[in-house]
């Protein structure tokens, strides 16, 4: 009968016979499970290497793998609840691996764990308490799955994950249902078999669903490119970007096979939010099926039957996918290598695209505009050229030499400086920094305009760059790199932050919401050095989505110069949320947010928060005296 | 089909102007170039003539040593292969004696269409590929902003003032100078490039075409215009601000 | 050698008003160099123009006249000019620069020998021709060299046409050239508009684009006015667009149409960057906004600040007058 025995039974006895018959089950289980997973290993193995690819330095891809995978802080972090449920089956999963051994050893004559030792009663006693967290989290998780349904999970319902979830439930059931029998009863070794099967059943379903994610995860995670949308460069004459199945590296590869399909990625990707095709999920599915079904060495295009085009360009590469991510994938090297495939063998026909490229191709900027509008501009507000003797050099980009409101925001921001009285002169001719066409994919151009810019600055010597735009400054200070030496750049809001003490604390405040840019918060790490500054202003106050998940304003991956989008406007979601915090004012720290709030927040009429960037915002705190 | 493409590489348009000391030109030194803008339209009009019909799109420029980089952005953009007039002295000649350069080279070519952008971004005559026709012999039409291929030779729609538009055909070989907006332009890509490494370009100096080359329209010396742009307000009431605009629309702007 | 000869073009039937320029800048060019000033007129059926034309103060007015220059082309034209200019040997032979000139006039000249200097603004002692370079940013001073004619065409509106002075009635003579059909090439058709079930803004001369100043749907017919007057197409900035007051054809910006006529009228329009991106290559802009700092008036030529409501209808008479 059943009754707490306290220690964990075990059967005692097993025939030859029985014994015979685990071996062919284990060794049948085996071969099931390498069928599988040796033709992923396969595929994974014989993709194109990674030139781009450094596993050294070693010492963050292991403080990496100790927090996300052992820890699994960016799981329980960003979802607590389901988060904390998987953590709990993952523990629980460690925790069993020396029982598990000695379960077979047991099967075979030669278990080591003697349950009823000081030791073994205290790992049992441990294990036993991780099996019944995790019985719980697996059977949180299954009522998530099939009774809440959270629509990041897709539409289809899983049975696999269903089965799978049973599984695991059926092992810590039996596991824990042998405390309750003594080693003689017959339901010890049924039991005990029940449990074996489990396991064995298990084992050959890993390599063909994404539980799979259990065996390579954690390599994912620690085989990173590292970095945060690290680009890599293109190899020599024929690399174009991804186009075909012998385009993707075994980075990608061993990343498409991770996906846990957790929807994580989609669920915080601006494009999926606003009903476009674009959903980071079903691109790496895409890339899993093209592997699946194609392999590595295929000529067949990776954008055609497996992820379209159309989708792969409404990415304002915002990165909430790559930063959601639990198991390592990163999607942003992957979406601009499809673009870039797309883009430098010309095979991407779009009239805004072509417009912008060959804006860029013949002048300086992004917008078309002649460069001569940027030096009356200088002109007119008496900026100081940059000749060698000022501390920085104001880079104003072409959202600050040519956007009116750009075009503020720098008066302002050098009016700040000049208060603070810190030398700074502008270039006398700047080019596109090459962002909008860097994510797009194009890099012909974006090699022309850093080698240009990088000579610019050879010449003039700059030593420190400041920047109002954080897009100026994450391509200059890492996507210039692959060309040259970029001098040191900082954004303005880490500029202001270390001023703090020495700008006017305005009195009587309004409430200030502010929006943290995707270049800036997720890229650069940078989310409380604006905020010190709004501080100074008003009161801050805090989106629903903020820091890290903070909502893109839909401008960024070139698409700001794509013209209409489909679906809902990215921007006017953001806005909404924005708007229904009650703020007086919306705070933003980058010229592309506050344009495309700017039409954004107009439609909401009167009574609509004002805008303003954070330099505009210390500027108004200055006391009166005449500009710069 | 083969097809003569005449290109010229011209200062950038947002090329700063200063005068040369000797007050004949612009000063060079310091100009940025790039492919002049119809013929940017010349060049991909002839690509999709290439790409319906098949055949070879050449490419022909003169000028000095700094005109590589804007041949091999046309073959980088599809053309397969290029001519370069190498003379130093372009700015000496006049339309006729260029257009006398660029026949001698086209002449051993004997090609079935040539052609030409509507005019350069930096002289702004809009004759060379007019008077090119002339010395070749060969019948042409000019503002040309769409080409079709017919069993007797060509369609072109050719436009005209204020919004009309006429179609004239023509045998082929012909000439035709082509406006600029037409079709949508391809943009340069990485591709295009790295094929274009390999390429033919055919170097042929202007001395060896021996043409003639002393000029009729010589351009004695150049200055700055007068006023600059900059914005006029217009004072006044709504009548007088009115009219002011009226009459410097038609006098000063002459747009009315 | 003759003087100068000024060669005029003909639309539906009449001189056309670029004409008349080129006959004022012909008289100009005569006072400055002491030459008599003649025309000659060409086509098919030439009587009435001729006559038209000898009312002004001319030596002489020429027909230059056969039936296979009823109508226009190339090969004909430059035939018939070629055989009359080696009858006449003038001096000097004057164009309008108009898109007919530009398609004959250079291969006229070269068949002669000459080159055309064309698009003149202005002449002065030399005589020395004064025309644009580097999209006018540049003016560059031509002067011709060696013998045989100079052929100069004239800028639209470089020269007034209600400056061409009258005179008595000059003698009309007519000219046959000799013409082979199978010398004449190119066979060209009627001439047709654009496609005009779709807005192309895209290809229109001259457009009027209204912006949120105009405040209310019900006032863009005071702005369609002004365009109908001017004979130019409506465009719109993208928040009037949004709004449903016009069609979303009709959006010029970074995300509409981009657009390059020879006039734009920025009508309450404020002018942010997607806006100025889509105007950019217009070659006279003109705003007319009540906020003196819009940034519009940074790319403007010419401005007026004041109320829409009142400044649109009084240019819309002023117009109206002006094309009387």
């Amino acid at each position: 009968m059943l009754a707490f025995t306290a220690i964990l039974a075990e059967p005692q006895h097993f025939s030859l016979a029985e014994k015979l018959l685990l071996v062919v089950l284990v060794a049948a289980s085996a071969a099931a499970f390498w069928r599988r997973f040796g033709v992923v290993l396969d595929k994974i193995l014989k993709s194109k290497k990674d030139p781009s690819f450094h596993l050294f330095p070693i010492g963050k891809r292991v403080w990496d793998f100790v927090c996300e995978v052992l820890f699994q802080t960016k799981v329980i972090r960003q979802r607590p609840l389901p988060g904390l449920a998987h953590a709990f089956v993952f523990w629980g999963f460690c925790a069993f691996v020396l029982v598990t051994l000695n379960h077979f050893a047991v099967g075979l004559g030669l278990g080591f764990l003697n349950p009823a030792s000081f030791f073994g009663r205290f790992y049992t006693y441990f294990a036993a308490v991780f099996a019944l967290a995790c019985a719980a989290g697996i059977f949180g998780l299954f009522v998530r799955r099939f009774l809440v349904r959270p629509k990041w999970l897709g539409k289809k319902l899983s049975w696999e994950s269903g089965f799978i979830a049973f599984l695991i439930f059926l092992l810590m059931v039996t596991y824990l249902a042998s405390f309750f029998v003594a080693d003689a009863d017959p339901a010890t070794r049924v039991l005990w078999w029940v449990h074996t099967l489990t396991l064995l059943t298990f084992l050959p379903i890993i390599p063909h669903t994404k539980h799979l994610h259990l065996i390579l995860s954690p390599a994912t995670v620690f085989l990173s490119r590292g970095g945060f949308s690290q680009i890599p460069p293109l190899v020599g004459d024929e690399d174009f970007g991804l186009i075909a199945g012998t385009d993707l590296t075994w980075v990608t590869s061993l990343q498409a096979y991770s996906c846990v399909e957790c929807g994580r990625c989609t669920e915080h990707c601006p494009a999926a939010n606003t009903g476009k095709l674009l959903n980071p999920k079903e691109i790496i599915l895409g890339l899993r099926g093209y592997l699946n079904d194609l392999g590595p060495a295929s000529e067949e295009p990776l954008l055609g039957k497996y992820n379209a085009q159309e989708a792969a360009f409404q990415c304002t590469t915002c990165g909430a996918c790559e930063f959601q991510c639990p198991v390592g994938i990163e999607h942003l090297p992957i979406l601009v290598g499809l673009r870039r495939g797309a883009v430098n063998t010309g095979a991407w026909e779009d009239e805004y695209g072509s417009k912008l490229f060959l804006a860029l191709e013949r002048g300086a900027n992004a917008h078309g505009l002649p460069a001569s509008e940027r030096d009356k501009f200088i002109e007119k507000i008496g900026l100081p050229i940059f000749d060698g003797t000022q501390e920085y050099c104001l880079w104003l980009g072409c959202m600050g030499g040519y956007d009116p409101k750009g075009r503020e925001i720098i008066a302002d921001f050098a009016r700040v400086m000049n208060f603070l009285g810190t030398s700074f002169g502008v270039l006398r001719k700047e080019k596109c920094c090459g962002d909008p066409v860097r994510r797009l994919g194009n890099d012909l151009v974006f090699q022309q305009l850093a080698e240009a810019n990088l000579e610019t600055f050879e010449q003039n010597k700059a030593k420190k760059i400041v920047s109002i735009c954080p897009h100026c400054v994450r391509t200059i200070q890492e996507d210039w790199k692959e060309f040259g030496t970029p001098p040191q750049v900082e954004h303005h809001s880490e500029f202001l932050a270390r001023h703090t003490d020495k700008l006017p604390k305005q009195a009587n405040g309004e409430t200030i919401v502010f929006h943290d840019p995707c270049y800036l918060g997720r890229y650069r790490n940078v989310y409380e050095q604006p905020r010190s500054v709004v501080a100074l202003a008003g009161e801050l106050v805090e989106a629903p989505r903020n820091h890290e998940r903070s909502f893109c304003c839909g401008a960024g991956g070139g698409l700001v110069f794509l013209g209409e989008e489909t679906g809902e406007r990215v921007s006017h979601v953001r806005a909404a949320e924005l708007v229904a915090t009650g703020a007086k004012t919306v705070g933003t720290a980058c010229p592309f947010c506050n344009s495309m709030f700017r039409d954004a927040l107009a439609e909401k009429g009167e009574g609509a928060p004002q805008l303003l960037d954070i330099a505009q915002l210390t500027a108004r705190g200055l006391p009166e005296r005449s500009a710069s | 089909m083969k097809i003569i493409v005449a290109i010229k590489q011209v200062p950038e348009r947002d090329a700063q102007v200063r005068i040369d000391a000797a007050g004949k030109w612009i000063e060079e030194s310091g100009l940025q170039y790039t492919l002049n803008e119809s013929d940017a339209y010349a060049l991909e009009e002839a690509l999709q003539l290439k790409e319906k019909h098949g055949g070879e799109v050449v490419v022909l420029t003169a000028g000095p040593e700094r005109v590589g980089p804007t041949i091999r952005e046309a073959l980088a953009k599809g053309a397969d292969r290029a001519i370069h007039i190498d003379c130093a002295d372009l700015g000496a000649r006049d339309a006729l004696g260029v257009a006398r350069l660029l026949a001698a080279a086209v002449k051993p070519e004997a090609p079935d269409l040539v052609l030409t952008g509507l005019q350069s971004d930096d002289l702004g005559q809009g004759q060379t590929g007019v008077i090119l026709a002339e010395l070749l012999g060969l019948p042409h039409s000019s503002l040309i902003l769409h080409v079709e291929k017919t069993d007797t030779g060509m369609t072109v729609k050719r436009e005209l003032e204020e919004g009309w538009f006429r179609t004239v055909e023509l045998p082929t070989p012909a000439v035709l100078t082509i406006q600029s907006g037409g079709n949508k332009l391809r943009y340069a890509t990485l591709m295009g490039i790295k094929r274009a490494k390999t390429k033919e370009v055919r170097t042929v100096t202007a001395a060896e075409l021996a043409v003639d080359s002393a000029p009729v329209a010589v351009l004695e010396r150049v200055a700055l215009p007068q006023k600059q742009k900059s914005t006029q307000i217009l004072p006044g009431n709504p009548k007088e601000a009115a009219a002011a605009l009226v009459e410097k629309l038609k006098f000063e702007a002459r747009v009315l | 050698m003759s003087g100068i000869w000024v060669v005029v073009e003909e639309r539906d039937g009449r001189a056309s008003r670029i004409s008349w320029e080129a006959v004022a800048a012909g008289q100009k060019l005569a006072a400055l160099t002491g030459l008599a000033v003649s025309a000659v007129v060409i086509g098919a059926q030439t009587e009435a123009l001729a006559t038209e034309v000898a009312a002004k103060a001319l030596g002489k007015v020429v027909r230059v006249e056969h039936p296979l220059l009823a109508a226009y082309t190339a090969d004909g034209f430059t035939l018939a000019l070629q055989q009359f200019i080696e009858a006449e040997k003038p001096d000097y032979v004057l164009f309008p620069h108009t898109y007919q000139v530009r398609d004959y006039a250079p291969k006229l000249a070269a068949r002669l020998g000459q080159v055309l200097i064309g698009d003149v603004t202005g002449f002065a002692e030399g005589p020395v021709f004064v025309r644009q370079l580097m999209q006018g940013r540049l003016n560059g001073s031509y002067r011709h060299s060696g013998n045989g004619p100079c052929f100069v065409s004239v800028q639209a509106g470089a020269f007034r046409a209600d400056e061409a002075q009258v005179g008595e009635a000059a003698a009309i003579t007519v000219f046959s050239p000799t013409i082979d059909p199978a010398q004449i090439r190119t066979k060209p058709s009627e001439r047709f508009r654009g496609a005009a079930q779709t807005v192309d803004l895209g290809s229109a001369q001259m457009i009027v684009g209204v912006g949120r100043g105009i405040k209310d749907p019900a006032n863009i017919p005071i702005a369609q006015e002004l365009a109908t007057a001017l004979g130019a197409e409506l465009g719109a900035s993208r928040p009037i667009c949004d709004n449903g007051w016009l069609p979303m054809e009709r959006q010029i910006g970074s995300s509409g149409q981009t657009i390059s006529p020879k006039l734009y009228l920025a009508v309450g329009i404020s002018g942010a960057i997607q806006h100025l991106v889509g105007i950019k290559g217009s070659q006279c802009v003109v705003a007319i906004n009540k906020d003196p700092d819009a940034p519009i008036f940074e790319v403007a030529d010419y401005g007026i600040v004041g109320d829409l409501m009142e400044v649109v209808p009084a240019l819309t008479e002023a117009v109206k007058a002006a094309k009387q």
